[in-house]
């Protein structure tokens, strides 16, 4: 899975969030390292309900602009999850392996 | 004109880029989102977010997009196909000149009918790579797309193209031109990798999806 595609679920994993929110949370989580593009968002929005991740969960018109709201699926949700233990197994055994006395952490 | 009029306009445009049917859907949300995400003050467009969604608008329009992984990879092969047809092409115009002059000074008594008939070969060989160029370019967005007829018929390209180049090999024809059986050997090979890529598990999945009938 692609950080991007990563970080997206991510954002979605505590509730849903309009595109401009999903922008937010990313640059947020991320620490500021990933600044999502419009273009770069919306392709892999679509991908990601084309691949049943992602579904549109409401729509509002706030000042006359459309807002859709995306929250993830089951199969999104289990997705993410697979992905983040997979992460998480690799981060550890990288770790572990680190020789504390180099200094590296 | 207010700024944010004139900058909403300029997204417009760029918008213009992606397919009709995604701009239909998803045109106005975008929009509020390229504006809300626009500096104070900004008139027009940035570089980077403009090669942004021009980079999108063409991941669509060659259906890239919706692909999962191995069928994505096999739409890129294809492309490649088509650039390496269109190397074939461009040698074979660039070579032709230099290939009548070493016929006519190994042999000058050649006639007018056999300096013809290499004419026609040149032109069949650039007929051909025309036609091959085109066919990888179809082949390419139809299967991106996910249309299953697509992907039979690529198949049958791989399985016949194959034949072709092995009885070429087996009666000797291909080893005449070394570089022709070394071209057809490659572009053979990423059609074949694009055809295992097209009957991966993941593209099996993509295929019955995108054939299935839309709910409503």
């Amino acid at each position: 899975m692609q950080e991007a595609t990563f970080l997206i679920l991510t954002a979605l994993a505590d509730g849903s969030q309009h595109g401009y929110g999903i922008i937010s949370e990313v640059t947020e989580i991320s620490g500021g390292r990933v600044r999502l593009r419009a273009g770069t968002l919306y392709t892999a929005l679509d991908r990601l309900r084309a691949d049943g991740l992602i579904e549109v969960d409401r729509e509002e018109v706030v000042d006359n602009r459309l807002r859709r709201y995306y929250r993830l699926t089951q199969e999104g949700g289990n997705r993410l999850a697979a992905e983040a233990a997979r992460l998480q197994a690799n981060a550890n055994a990288a770790l572990k392996r680190l020789n504390p006395s180099l200094g590296v952490i | 004109m207010s700024e944010s009029t004139g900058l909403e306009q300029a997204y417009r445009r760029l918008l213009a880029c992606y397919p009709r049917s995604f701009r239909q859907e998803n045109g106005a949300e975008i929009i509020a989102v390229l504006l809300a995400t626009a500096r104070a003050g900004q008139r027009r467009p940035g570089i980077a977010e403009s090669v942004d969604l021009i980079k999108g608008a063409a991941r669509m329009r060659m259906g890239l997009s919706r692909s999962p992984r191995p069928v994505l990879y096999a739409v890129r092969l294809m492309y490649l196909g088509a650039l390496a047809e269109l190397g074939v092409l461009i040698t074979v115009v660039l070579t032709e000149g230099s290939i009548r002059a070493a016929v006519l000074q190994r042999n000058p008594q050649v006639t007018t009918g056999q300096l013809g008939y290499l004419k026609t070969i040149f032109t069949v060989d650039i007929v051909g790579s025309c036609i091959g160029i085109a066919v990888w370019i179809l082949l390419a967005w139809a299967n991106g797309r996910g249309y299953g007829v697509a992907r039979i018929v690529a198949i049958v390209v791989c399985a016949i193209s194959g034949v072709l180049l092995l009885g070429d090999v087996a009666d000797g024809t291909a080893l005449y031109a070394p570089a022709a059986l070394i071209a057809g050997g490659v572009m053979w090979l990423i059609g074949l990798a694009a055809t295992v890529l097209l009957l991966q598990k993941q593209s099996w999945a993509y295929f019955s999806r995108q054939a299935a009938p839309t709910p409503g």
